[in-house]
């Protein structure tokens, strides 16, 4: 346990170093004591504390969002479907999100504050459905829940094909959510976090609370009710707080997919399986891991800036490939008893 | 003599009828039993004859059409997970642990039912926690990867997360199939052993020899019925044997100890012929 404590000031430290050098480095690079003071004595007059505080902390705090959001949710995923390549951006959560906001505003014309709603009805809708049609195509003969994957992806198509659509249909509108759709992190969003910020808030802390429960229910059904879970409520609870949350990310920032696959990976191997340990773990990292992302992204291909979203869909990319490889097509195949 | 017997039952089933879905025939068919109170009885019988199932029926796990189940007389349907978990603990036949699992960490996990909300173990649970592993011979091995364990210390370990739990009734699904013979000696003697402080385990068990030489009680079911019970040298003869496994054998006590073989050399069967 006390090796976990190390790992995990060391995961903070991360986090904090990403944090920083995510404020701090850019088209131009500000001092670390600029943020320091643009914190405690922020002067309007000042250009750099001016792009700290309404241009890069907006920023670094979306990024923070999205990435503990999707990373929590993707562990809880990965355990209760005990499926690897789970994530919310995999099982249709964010692609129903994002055709839901899309629809909302084309067809009702809801403001942003309401997108938020419309984005969780569009989150359930897109994880239930891809739950039913895996059920349709025979989850009880596929013990690597291959068909859960392959149901998630192909919806995940037909609700981005279905929202691009609606995007191409109306010029007028699609550009200001072109860059939305993407994945895109970025200041202009910022009155979103400060509308949906709670939602995703409330979803980690059900995680959080959940976390025993949620560990046993991966032992097996009859297993956790035997150490006496309510096995059906602590899931659908569960995997509603996922929703809710990783939709909540979306309608902030739009799809920024793969931090949700990949974070849970790399904490599970040095903080376990045990919700109680990878939670906070996942959360840490997933924010530093998309505060790097974002740094990349701003950074890499200077003067281009390119979307966070872009940025994970490369890595995101590859990782899955690894996965793919080590699960479905591995000699051993491990852990998928 | 019928009060006397009742008060040492701590666990009954009264004309239980139980299928696994609303289409499919019963597979306990009015089935009443009674397991004695710190005593290791086993259920033996051959495949599919309900074994399994009578424990899922006690847990809950599948609705009965009729009948209930009754712990010290008071009936089982409707209380709460938590609840039941503190008074009666389960071992499937197949058990599943994900990868990066510790011991410390799936004990620890046996005694959810006890802890609030928010709360973790207390002092007294750690306690009972060392307790359990060194039962079950894994003392100091917390800190050990469930998965990088072998299939002997595996069972043991879902043992000691049975232990964990602190219930007075344990309920368990074939716990030493698919263990080399040393391990099912050791787990049912440790099994065996666990009734002598205090608590009534009830075991499904494929091997009536070892049946005949760890169970103090045997209940031996065929298509959902019950075809004897009783201690185990009284219930397991050569009319049971005849009747709940379809073959002869030769029942026999050794210095005290029953044994049962088939009655045909081998080479002589009529199946072989």
């Amino acid at each position: 346990m006390s090796q976990r404590s190390f790992l995990m000031a060391g995961g903070l430290c991360v986090l904090l170093v990403a944090l920083a050098a995510n404020l701090s480095l850019g088209s131009t690079d500000i001092p670390l004591s600029s943020i320091f003071d643009a914190v405690v004595a922020f002067d309007g007059d000042s250009y750099d504390h001016f792009i700290l505080l309404y241009q890069r902390l907006p920023r670094a705090m979306i990024a923070m969002f999205v990435g503990a959001v999707m990373a929590c949710g993707g562990a809880v995923l990965q355990g209760l479907t005990r499926n690897p390549l789970a994530s919310p951006a995999i099982l249709g959560i964010s692609s129903g999100a994002t055709l839901f906001v899309i629809a909302s505003v084309f067809f009702l014309a809801l403001p942003p504050a309401w997108q938020g709603a419309a984005a969780v009805a569009g989150g359930l809708l897109g994880f239930a459905s891809c739950l039913l049609v895996a059920r349709l195509t025979g989850m009880s003969r596929d013990p690597r829940g291959l068909s859960l994957i392959l149901s998630g992806a192909v919806l995940s198509m037909l609700y981005t094909s279905i929202a691009n659509a609606l995007m191409l249909a109306s010029p007028s509108q699609r550009t200001d959510f072109l860059s939305w759709m993407s994945g895109n992190i970025n200041h202009v969003y910022a009155d979103r976090l400060y509308d949906f910020w709670w939602l995703g808030a409330a979803g980690l802390a059900v995680m959080f609370v959940l976390a025993r429960p949620l560990t046993l229910v991966t032992l097996g059904r009859d297993k956790a009710a035997s150490a006496g879970v309510d096995v059906r409520r602590v899931t659908l609870t569960a995997l509603g707080a996922v929703v809710v949350s990783a939709s909540a990310a979306v309608a902030i920032c739009g799809p920024v997919g793969f931090v949700g696959l990949i974070v849970p990976h790399v904490v599970r191997p040095f903080f376990g399986a045990g919700f109680g340990a990878s939670l906070p773990a996942n959360a840490v990292l997933g924010a530093a891991v998309c505060l790097l992302a974002d740094l990349a992204a701003r950074t890499a291909f200077a003067p281009y800036v390119l979307h966070t979203g872009v940025m994970m869909d490369l890595l995101g990319g590859l990782v899955f490939a690894v996965i793919v490889k080590r699960t479905y097509l591995g000699a051993g195949a491990r852990g998928m008893a | 003599m019928e009060i006397g017997k009742r008060d040492r039952c701590v666990l009954a089933s009264h004309d239980l009828t139980v299928s696994y879905g609303p289409d499919s025939r019963p597979v306990l068919h009015a089935l009443s039993v009674a397991f004695a109170r710190e005593r290791f009885t086993a259920l033996v019988g051959p495949n599919g004859c309900g074994k399994s199932t009578l424990l899922k029926a006690i847990m809950g796990f599948l609705k009965p059409w009729a009948g209930r189940v009754t712990l010290d007389g008071a009936p089982l349907v409707g209380m709460p997970r938590r609840e039941l978990a503190r008074r009666i603990a389960y071992l499937p036949q197949e058990n599943f642990c994900p990868d990066h699992i510790r011991l410390g960490e799936l004990v620890e996990l046996g005694g959810y039912a006890r802890y609030a909300m928010f709360g973790g173990p207390s002092d007294a649970d750690r306690r009972l926690f060392e307790a359990a592993l060194a039962t079950v011979g894994l003392d100091g091995m917390g800190s050990v990867r469930v998965s990088a364990m072998s299939g002997g210390q595996r069972q043991r370990a879902w043992l000691a997360m049975v232990l964990a739990q602190d219930a007075d009734t344990i309920l368990l699904d074939e716990p030493v199939n698919h263990l080399d013979l040393k391990y099912q000696y050791q787990i049912l003697d440790l099994v065996h052993t666990l009734t002598r402080r205090g608590k009534t385990v009830v075991a499904v068990l494929h091997d009536l020899n070892l049946t005949a030489a760890f169970a103090d009680a045997v209940v031996m079911l065929k298509d959902g019925a019950v075809v004897a019970e009783g201690p185990t040298a009284e219930a397991v003869t050569t009319e049971t044997v005849r009747r709940v496994f379809d073959f002869e054998a030769d029942v026999f006590e050794r210095d005290g100890r029953l044994v049962c073989l088939p009655l045909n050399r081998p080479g002589a069967s009529d199946i072989a012929a």
